[in-house]
């Protein structure tokens, strides 16, 4: 071996490391180039999927609006409750913890198997830091303690959550309805005529732990006036979707739902259902001035708290099943033979089609004879001859069945409708029922026979097919105060109206009102007026304008008409007669229309007439429509603080 | 002069020391630590506890992870004691070494496709005793060492005669036919590049490397198409769909490259600081701790902290390189050199593949991914280089197989 040949390959070894390392700066130089590219001038691209990748927005949920009497105060509003809740990834023993749950509140044992089986679910579905809920309306008591121990238990989780709550319960139950969890059906309902978009949404936003839906009453009708607006809380996370942290974002915040004043008085509606003691029955006031309805009573009721989380199906079966209907919606959804009640309509009607002259008098016996039928008047020994003032004073079911032939049955439920009947009227409630005023048409319709003209004579004393809710007779009664004037009743006063309702504006004669107003103050204040102990409301004055009503709940037999027997103790509790009574008041300045129905009480004078002045007479003593309300004072604040504690 | 610096020195001063070397022997082996090139070193360990401090910072938010670190330590630790017992051994040692531990390195490949077991798709990993190790990393090692001493033994008379470079060949192609099997398409391509710069350096006829080259662009569409699997084929077609732009599927086969570029881009010129990556803190880059490791420090440290590690590489790879050339034999040279092109190798799939300009290929960054395996054969490469460092002197007569 040379030493020149050796001094060759050393040169050479030489030479090729150094294209060797040449060749490696290049590649080093394509590396950092591409660095350059990436970090420097792709550098606000990346970020920005960084940003997208990291960042999420969760819709949050927009706090229901509440729902408040005309001064302000709440009928729907919100509750703190404290909520218990397991979140699955921080504990390594389900059945454990749990268990360790059970010992401070209780939780039936099926239950804690099924909320084990949801704890090991979210945990295999890799969503182990979604909380499972294991309690929601945790009283005070259970809420400390539960707070106490939070620390020592693994996975437990206790928060506060704001609930919707019915402060006056019972109270406004058939008026406010209730809210609970959408269901499928609800979600249909309310995305009807949405874009995908906008139904997806809603969807989501409903899947939120906190958001409720209007299910009945006003709850459901103002469901977008209530509801407000999603917002998004912008939340930081991580690869697999665990939240790290929350970022503020004023513009992102939800737009909570709007309040809502009705224009009841929830102090009237009290009073009103007190003076009820317990008897299943309706009553609704009406400010005859503005058309606001001051009270809309339906008793008994249900507690709509209940419904909010859920309610159990043992407790929706004994409600449904009560026989005494505490879900059944009386004053506007509850139809009834209006009964006497409704002679003023027949008397108008008659009045209007000229076949009969006020002072024209019918001769009572009793006995009403037509075709081969006889008909019977109330009263034993009939009223003798009466005109038609004595005749709506004394109720004279014979002047009534004369009278309505004469007028025939097209006429009277012609003139019914310009009362309100027939209609329903919806103002801002759900399961609100137009009862019904039968007419020739009708019958052909729906029965397929001719109208016979015996039943005119039923309709002529409010009986037969007639069906009438106490809200129409109210409304009808503030027509007869308001001499005719047209009215339009309300019951929402600030928040979204009713394009349903309808202005009670069908003329009707001034002077033939002031005649009925005269026949109802005879009722109350005259001697013959089947009420005559009702008129006084007891304030040193002013009187009330009312008349009686008895619905028969079924047909009277020729036996119990000739024993007399068909009241009180001898016969059954649901076969008695329902009592109704309609009335204004001051007598002489109208200002309060109110309509009672107490179910089987049988005398309209005895039982519904007492429940109606009492009534009245708390209405006229506090004057609710001179105080302050949402309509006079703008200032009113809508955000009168009314968070409670847990209960 | 008693010590190197591994940089700025001059030929002259080479020289000098080259005089004051040859009586080593008689020093005793203080004396031989103490002249150790420990500037190259102390940067070796700079960039392995730089790896370690972004293997916390990936990790510590995982509770399964979050002790990595202090593993990695630990073998490092080890690594590096082992790293410092290759340095001192002398040349003469690994090459009777060298062609053993070839035969070794070929059985133990052998015995992976006979009972190895799986991990992450391929068979790569052989039972010894408690821990697994993976042939196929040795195997850079071994057929750098056996090239070397195969080129010691023939090189020095018929030097440029291609037939002496086909006996190369075969060293390199047999260990790399075994490893693309089980199959490692990426430790295979690491093994013949390094394997070709062994050669090129060598003396290979640049009419022959042209001609190679030639031959390897027009092999690879037929590569492609039948000798490729399908999961390999997949990738490279991600790699080629992101590479030009093209629509992939953010959730399927390219997820990690797209969240490794979005990482790396959001990063920007000075990052998001240590601890502070959003990609890297909340588990969107899968496989961060191992092969996406860059992600972390390109989140995190930005487009300096980045290229300033790249420096470091290229500066610890170009004093290998340099090294190499003053070694007096040819064993020396070419295996100190094969070890740097191991390294640079490794290097450089990694960050082209995290870059998006490779396909995905599971190569480690060298110091920085976690790994015990690719940490050993990193460090047993630098102890090879610093071995052939501190023996450049040495004369070898070696001539036979041992």
């Amino acid at each position: 071996m040379s030493n020149k040949k050796t001094a060759d390959l050393d040169f050479a070894f030489s030479r090729r490391t150094a294209i060797a390392g040449a060749a490696g700066g290049l590649v080093w130089a394509g590396l950092v180039a591409r660095l350059f590219q990436l970090q420097i001038l792709e550098q606000e691209q990346y970020r920005q999927q960084a940003e997208a990748n990291h960042i999420k927005l969760q819709l949050a949920p927009p706090q229901r609006g509440r729902i408040l009497d005309r001064f302000g105060r709440p009928l729907a509003s919100h509750r703190r409750a404290g909520r218990v809740s397991v979140i699955p990834e921080q504990t390594d023993d389900p059945e454990r913890t749990l268990a360790q749950i059970a010992e401070l509140i209780e939780i039936p044992d099926d239950k804690l198997e099924r909320l084990a089986n949801d704890i090991r679910y979210n945990r295999r579905r890799n969503a182990a830091f979604v909380p499972v809920t294991i309690a929601n309306e945790l009283t005070y008591e259970d809420f400390a303690r539960m707070n106490v121990h939070e620390a020592e238990i693994p996975g437990l989780n206790v928060e506060m959550a704001l609930t919707r709550s019915y402060p006056r319960g019972r109270d406004f139950a058939h008026v406010l309805g209730y809210v609970a969890r959408a269901s499928q059906d609800d979600l249909t309902r309310l995305s009807d005529g949405m874009t995908g978009k906008e139904a997806e949404t809603l969807k989501t936003m409903f899947r939120h732990p906190d958001m409720r839906t209007g299910r009945q009453g006003m709850e459901r009708f103002a469901e977008e006036w209530l509801r407000g607006k999603p917002g998004y809380r912008k939340l930081v996370t991580n690869a697999h979707g665990r939240i790290i942290e929350e970022i503020p974002d004023e513009r992102l915040a939800p737009m909570p739902g709007r309040d809502l004043f009705v224009t009841i008085d929830s102090d009237l509606q009290r009073v009103a259902i007190e003076r009820f003691a317990g008897e299943s029955g309706a009553a609704v006031v009406l400010d005859i001035e503005t058309g606001d309805v001051l009270a809309m009573v339906s008793t008994p009721a249900f507690d709509p708290n209940d419904f909010v989380n859920g309610i159990s199906s043992a407790a929706y079966a004994e409600l449904r099943d009560d026989s005494r209907s505490p879900l059944y919606p009386r004053a506007h959804g509850g139809v009834y033979p209006p009964g006497s009640t409704f002679k003023m309509v027949v008397a108008t009607a008659a009045l209007e089609a000229g076949v009969i002259k006020p002072e024209e008098r019918v001769h009572c016996n009793r006995y009403y004879h037509f075709g081969n039928r006889t008909w019977h008047c109330w009263k034993h020994g009939g009223h003798g001859s009466v005109n038609m003032h004595q005749a709506i004073k004394g109720s004279c079911d014979v002047y009534f069945y004369e009278i309505a032939r004469r007028t025939g049955v097209d006429k009277i439920a012609e003139t019914a409708h310009k009362f309100g009947f027939g209609e329903s009227w919806v103002l801002g409630m759900t399961g609100g029922r137009s009862g019904l005023v039968p007419d020739r048409e009708w019958k052909q319709r729906v029965r397929k026979e001719n109208w016979y003209e015996g039943e005119t004579l039923n309709f002529g004393i409010g009986q037969g097919q007639l069906g009438v809710t106490p809200l129409q007779l109210a409304l009808m009664t503030a027509r007869i105060a308001r001499e005719g004037k047209p009215f339009k009743p309300r019951m929402i006063g600030i928040g979204p109206q009713s394009d349903v309702d309808q202005v009670l504006d069908a003329p009707l004669e001034q002077d033939i009102m002031a005649r009925m107003k005269a026949g109802m103050y005879g009722v109350t204040s005259e001697g013959g007026g089947t009420a005559y102990r009702s008129g006084d409301l007891g304030l040193g004055g002013p009187r009330l304008a009312g008349k009686t009503g008895t619905a028969q709940v079924r047909r009277i037999t020729r036996e119990e008409r000739a024993s007399g027997i068909r009241k009180g103790e001898n016969i059954a509790r649901e076969l008695r007669d329902h009592a109704l009574f309609v009335a204004y008041a001051p007598a002489d300045d109208p200002k309060y229309a109110i309509s009672v129905i107490v179910e089987h009480g049988e005398g309209g004078s005895s039982t519904a007439g007492p429940v109606a002045r009492d009534i009245l007479h708390y209405a006229l003593k506090t004057d609710s429509r001179r105080k302050p309300s949402y309509s006079q004072s703008a200032s009113l604040s809508p955000n009168l603080s009314d968070e409670g504690e847990p209960t | 002069m008693s010590r190197d610096g591994f940089t700025g020195f001059s030929r002259g001063e080479a020289r000098t020391r080259t005089a004051t070397s040859l009586s080593f022997e008689t020093k005793g082996p203080l004396d031989k630590l103490m002249r150790l090139p420990w500037g190259f070193i102390l940067l070796i360990v700079a960039m392995a506890l730089t790896g370690i401090a972004m293997l916390y910072s990936s990790a510590h938010t995982n509770p399964a992870e979050s002790h990595l670190w202090r593993l990695q330590l630990i073998r490092f630790g080890v690594c590096f004691v082992m790293m410092i017992a290759l340095g001192l051994l002398p040349l003469s040692w690994w090459m009777r070494l060298a062609f053993p531990a070839y035969v070794g390195t070929i059985v133990l490949l052998v015995l992976v496709e006979v009972m190895g077991f799986s991990g992450g798709g391929a068979q790569r990993w052989l039972r010894v005793g408690p821990i697994g190790v993976q042939p196929s990393e040795f195997a850079k090692l071994a057929v750098t060492l056996a090239l070397a001493r195969y080129y010691q033994m023939v090189l020095q008379p018929q030097t440029g005669r291609i037939l002496v470079h086909l006996g190369a060949l075969a060293i390199m192609v047999i260990p790399a036919a075994l490893i693309f099997i089980q199959p490692d398409f990426g430790t295979t391509l690491a093994l013949l590049a390094s394997g070709a710069v062994v050669i090129f350096l060598a003396g290979l006829s640049g009419r022959v490397i042209l001609t190679g080259i030639v031959g390897g662009v027009a092999s690879v569409w037929p590569i492609y198409q039948f000798v490729l699997a399908p999961y390999q084929r997949e990738r490279v077609d991600t790699f080629l769909a992101q590479l030009f732009g093209g629509a992939t599927n953010a959730l399927g086969e390219s997820y990690q490259i797209e969240q490794g570029k979005i990482a790396i881009g959001a990063g920007g010129l000075n990052g998001r600081g240590y601890l502070q990556g959003i990609q890297s803190q909340q588990d969107y880059v899968p496989e961060q701790h191992t092969d996406f490791i860059l992600t972390v420090i390109a989140e995190e440290f930005g487009f300096i902290g980045t290229t300033a590690l790249l420096i470091g590489f290229a500066v610890l790879l170009g004093w290998s390189l340099y090294s190499a050339g003053r070694s007096a034999s040819w064993f020396g040279r070419l295996a100190s050199a094969g070890a740097t092109a191991t390294i640079a190798f490794y290097i450089v799939f990694n960050v082209g593949m995290v870059l998006g300009l490779l396909p995905v290929v599971g190569m480690p960054l060298p110091l920085i991914s976690y790994g015990g395996t690719a940490m050993l054969t990193t460090m047993a490469c630098f102890g090879l280089i610093l071995a052939a460092h501190m023996h450049r002197d040495e004369k070898l007569t070696a001539r036979g197989l041992f």
